[in-house]
């Protein structure tokens, strides 16, 4: 959509709108930053002031020693690594996996099938918390990785993208490897999932993403500190240190990192992969 | 359903098609389907946390509670956290809707390839920090001493005035709104942007051939054929309205009183963790999970009705 | 197809039910010698040093047991150690306050005290050695099932710089009523425009059952009727204290609120944003670590728990304790083992005073020690504590401090008025009462 006519007025208000949005977004980011190596009397001083009076860095030590200074952080920013990255590879493969077998074949129950996996979407998690937190121990995998990456091994949502990706996937490749005598899952593996890699970029960056966030699980799951993850840390960080603002947000910086990194290395999949919501035409 | 006879080649790929499908239903049904139906269950008992007796049966008695006319006045009972979630999604996500789509029109419109860019990543940006981070962010700056505070008092030109973000009721709801309207904002102007580079351009053109000005084109072209994505952006919206969660209880736990966000979600984390009646917790979560199921079909139907071909 | 469909289903509703098919009792911990004890408490920097330490000496003495400590931040240790005991999976020794700790034992969840374990000769021994009455807390049925970790009441902290910076004498001028509390709040307080950027005094939000009930207690109300059947007793006291709250707070002259940083966090770092604040002996060791300059310059001092003018009850903030208990669903070897370990660690009173959080044992000895003595201002908390009762610890307290909260917050914050704060907030808690 080209605007044919200069129009001046329009124009304005459109960058000052974008322009408004902009600082809105921005601002508490630098915040946090400006924040992290400021002493909270600096920081709660008003008029607030964006420069720090040099680098508060007992910050970022207290931030890392944590509340009982036995750098337990570090270990926590791993376990949140190790789960996350867990997660988003069995949920691109198992959705990969299922939403080629619901685009690509018919059996009897498909769309019931369909349908159920759709429904588990709207399921809060609050509701299946403690019985899930009962599975869990049933098995004797409380407070290891394997425990806080079961429930979420598998994605409604990303079975979903999958699907409609895989719908309009030309069935005559498939059909030609078939006449070569290659089986069912050779072909899964070595045509259909290179072939997906849009939406294998994006929903692992979700998914990774959704992991990276979660509190409620790890907080039931989770008990010794050692396992614990990083919403954890933060959340136990801002009960007791709520005073000492600088450390909070030292803190806030440090958990944040990992995916500020992510996201600046693999912008395109955040920003282009979106367009796994074409429709792929032949 | 359609009934279609099975043979041969068919049956066989209807096997496979089944196994590929088979992990994920096994899971779901272990992970989902199980502890939804044991709340399901144990909404109907009595049951406590810390309980080990036997929970006695009381049918619909939970149920009932929750729709207790006569406890409606509380300002924590069930009504008042119907009465909070819909406020909460109403109020974020109808502007999460209309302001995504108005920012994606207006940088699409940019000529920078660059600033699209530039804009997009910024927006998103605060997706990508975690629920816990943002709420620890703009707890600080809704501080009496905070940021908010002193920029709100320097436009209105009104020193010392507070506004009370994290404590009067209204200022309450509002502030939660608004941490989650900037959390999730670049994440639909991203959907949107995307919904429109997919409108061949084509079209534009052959409109202004036609004579039709900016305002014709947007309304009778861009927009109806942005439907898919405005259903899809107003469903996904809404359901992560409806789950929000860490944001009511960052703000509960540093202080802020409870009853104007006292979302269902967090009433059910609430009334079955802390207050440890997990039975009530269920028929709540039961209640929550009907709402999404209704409003996803609700939405749904109208996308199937409107499939716009061009 | 409908048939495989029902199939389907059936194998998927099935699968799980014949997982759990298989028994709900957890593995057993092998009755030979090794045994393992899982010890979870709340976080608190200095003691962990000194249980760790402890720990370690008696891992040494006794090579067989091995423990595994682990913190949590206070609030979440009483949810996590809830949650962990509704799976069957909880620790197999834990301390919590004891207003969250009854329904454990009325709930027959943690096992009656090994008194040989423990270092006790019997019962009655360990009757002895503490201070009357603290056991009865965790007596039912003749039978103890705590050991006392520590017993703390709140009394009123001062900051004596900020009180010259007015020009008063905290020595001579310190508060003696809630009345008197407000008016030199009023004079402590910094204000630009509504925005406090000083606080005088302020609450120890949200804990109202510590605080609050004393407060109507001296007003001449009570939480329970004598016979624990009734909720809320005595209109106007409680309509007295929640006007007082009302008048405190930001709807009246605006000294302070559940929402500005907590009082105890901010005085230890003496940055002229808090006179004053409410808690316990325990603070003294924190505003050491904190600020030893802060701590060596005595510019602090403790006064007693203020009292209405009108009051008709001399009652002190209520105080609480924390109490060592044992999973009763622990394997038995564990649990002697568990006794064992709260044993030794509690015959070391005087290192938990003096370099362990400065919590106080409710052991005779201790009270009697010159250790305690010699902790500043000690004698203010004694006898803050000679004029209080324990906090209210029936099985549903969580709740009804949920509802007590409710009440103030809406009197403070919303505006609502005390009458009908105080008919909302009987129902609620009638409501709870009547389940019990």
């Amino acid at each position: 959509m080209q605007i044919q006519r200069t129009n001046i007025p329009a124009k304005i208000l459109i960058y000052l709108v974008l322009l408004i949005m902009l600082l809105f977004t921005l601002i508490p980011i630098l915040f946090m930053v400006t924040s992290s190596m400021m002493t909270s009397r600096q920081i709660l001083r008003m008029p607030f002031s964006w420069i720090p009076e040099g680098i508060n860095w007992i910050n970022f030590t207290k931030a890392i020693r944590g509340l009982d200074n036995n750098y337990v952080f570090l270990r926590n920013i791993l376990n949140s690594l190790i789960v996350s990255s867990s997660v988003a590879i069995t949920t691109v493969l198992l959705a990969s996996l299922t939403g080629y077998g619901l685009a690509k074949f018919n059996f009897r129950g498909r769309n019931t099938v369909f349908m159920m996996i759709m429904g588990t979407m709207m399921i809060p998690f609050e509701t299946i918390m403690i019985p899930l937190y009962m599975v869990v121990t049933m098995l004797h995998i409380q407070n290891t990785y394997v425990g806080l990456i079961l429930p979420f091994l598998v994605s409604a949502f990303g079975i979903f993208q999958m699907r409609q990706y895989l719908t309009t996937f030309p069935t005559e490749f498939l059909d030609a490897a078939r006449v070569d005598g290659m089986g069912e899952f050779g072909i899964y593996a070595k045509i259909v999932l290179p072939n997906c890699k849009p939406v294998i970029a994006t929903l692992s960056i979700l998914s990774f993403r959704g992991q990276w966030d979660n509190l409620l699980w790890p907080l039931l799951v989770s008990q010794s500190a050692k396992m614990k993850t990083i919403p954890q840390y933060i959340s136990a960080f801002a009960e007791e240190k709520a005073t000492d603002e600088g450390a909070m947000m030292a803190a806030a910086l440090i958990a944040s990192l990992p995916m500020f990194i992510l996201f600046m290395s693999l912008t395109k999949y955040f920003i282009g992969g979106s367009s796994v919501y074409e429709s792929r035409k032949g | 359903m359609r009934t279609r006879k099975y043979r041969g080649i068919e049956r066989k790929q209807a096997r496979w098609g089944f196994l590929f499908v088979l992990p994920a239903m096994l899971f779901f049904s272990l992970f989902n389907f199980y502890p939804i139906l044991n709340a399901f269950y144990t909404s109907f008992f009595n049951r406590k946390v810390l309980s080990r007796a036997k929970p006695a049966f009381v049918g619909l008695d939970n149920y009932a509670r929750l729709f207790d006319i006569s406890r409606a006045a509380n300002p924590l009972s069930f009504y008042n956290s119907l009465k909070a979630t819909i406020t909460f999604t109403l109020g974020t996500f109808i502007p999460l809707l209309i302001l995504s789509l108005i920012l994606a029109v207006f940088i699409s419109n940019l000529s920078s390839n660059r600033a699209k860019k530039f804009l997009q990543i910024s927006y998103y940006a605060p997706a990508v920090l975690s629920s816990v981070v943002a709420a620890s962010i703009w707890m600080i700056i809704f501080d009496p001493r905070g940021l908010a505070n002193q920029w709100l008092n320097v436009l209105m030109r009104t020193p010392g005035v507070d506004r009370k973000w994290l404590v009067d009721p209204m200022m309450e709801q509002m502030s939660t709104m608004i941490i989650y309207f900037w959390k999730y904002i670049g994440y639909f102007v991203i959907l949107f942007i995307t919904g429109l580079a997919s409108i061949p351009p084509t079209l534009y053109e052959a409109a202004t051939i036609d004579g039709a000005n900016k305002s014709q084109t947007f309304w009778r072209i861009t927009l109806p054929l942005l439907k898919p994505t405005v259903v899809l952006v107003s469903v996904m919206s809404m359901l992560q309205c409806l789950k929000t969660f860490s944001t009511q209880y960052m703000l509960y736990t540093n202080g802020a009183p409870r009853a104007p966000i006292n979302v269902i979600t967090f009433n059910i984390y609430i009334t079955g963790i802390q207050e440890q009646y997990l039975s009530r917790a269920s028929a709540m979560s039961v209640v929550l999970f009907i709402i999404m199921m209704l409003l996803t079909l609700l939405q749904f139907k109208t996308t199937k009705s409107e499939n716009v071909d061009y | 197809m409908k048939k495989t469909l029902v199939i389907l289903l059936l194998i998927s509703m099935l699968l799980p039910l014949s997982l759990f098919a298989a028994g709900t009792k957890e593995d057993k911990v092998d009755a030979s010698k090794p045994v393992t004890v899982n010890y979870w408490t709340h976080e608190d920097p200095a003691r962990t040093t000194l249980e760790t330490e402890l720990i370690e000496q008696f891992m040494k003495e006794n090579p067989n047991i091995t423990v595994v400590r682990t913190t949590n931040p206070s609030s979440k240790q009483i949810e996590v150690v809830q949650t962990a005991f509704a799976a069957k999976q909880g620790p197999d020794m834990f301390n919590l306050p004891i207003e969250n700790q009854y329904a454990y034992i009325s709930n027959g969840l943690v096992a009656p005290v090994d008194y040989q374990a423990a270092g006790y000769k019997n019962e009655q021994d360990l009757l002895d050695k503490y201070v009357d009455g603290v056991l009865d807390t965790v007596t039912v049925g003749g039978e103890v099932y705590g050991l006392p970790l520590e017993l703390t009441n709140w009394a009123i902290y001062i900051n004596k710089r900020v009180f010259r910076s007015v020009g008063l004498d905290a020595e001579r001028d310190y508060p003696k009523t809630w009345e008197e509390m407000a008016d030199i709040s009023e004079k402590l307080v910094i204000r630009d425009g509504d925005i406090l950027l000083r606080r005088g005094f302020d609450f120890r939000y949200p804990y109202y059952l510590e605080f609050f009930i004393p407060m109507v207690e001296q007003l001449g109300g009570d939480l329970l009727s004598a016979d624990g059947k009734k909720a809320i007793i005595g209109d106007d006291a409680w309509i007295g204290a929640l006007r007082f709250m009302q008048q405190w707070g930001p709807l009246g002259r605006n000294l302070g609120s559940p929402t500005y940083k907590n009082a105890r966090s901010l005085f230890n770092q003496d940055n002229n944003d808090i006179a004053m604040t409410h808690s316990g002996l325990y603070q003294e060791a924190r505003i050491k670590s904190d600020n030893p300059e802060f701590y060596d310059s005595m510019d602090w001092m403790v006064i007693p728990f203020p009292v209405f003018e009108n009051a008709v009850r001399n009652v002190a903030a209520c105080y609480y304790g924390h109490f060592f208990m044992v999973n009763a669903d622990s394997d038995p070897a564990v649990q002697k083992a568990a006794w064992k370990l709260a044993g030794f660690m509690l015959s070391h009173g005087e290192d938990y005073l003096t370099r362990g959080g400065s919590i106080i044992q409710p052991t005779k000895a201790l009270f009697a020690s010159d250790t305690l003595k010699n902790m500043p201002y000690s004698q203010v908390f004694i006898d803050d504590m000679a004029r209080a009762h324990m906090i209210y610890y029936g099985e549903n307290s969580a709740q009804i401090q949920q509802h007590i909260r409710q009440a103030i917050e809406s009197v403070m914050l919303s505006g609502e008025s005390p009458e009908k704060a105080v008919a909302t907030l009987r129902a609620a808690v009638q409501e709870v009462i009547d389940e019990q």
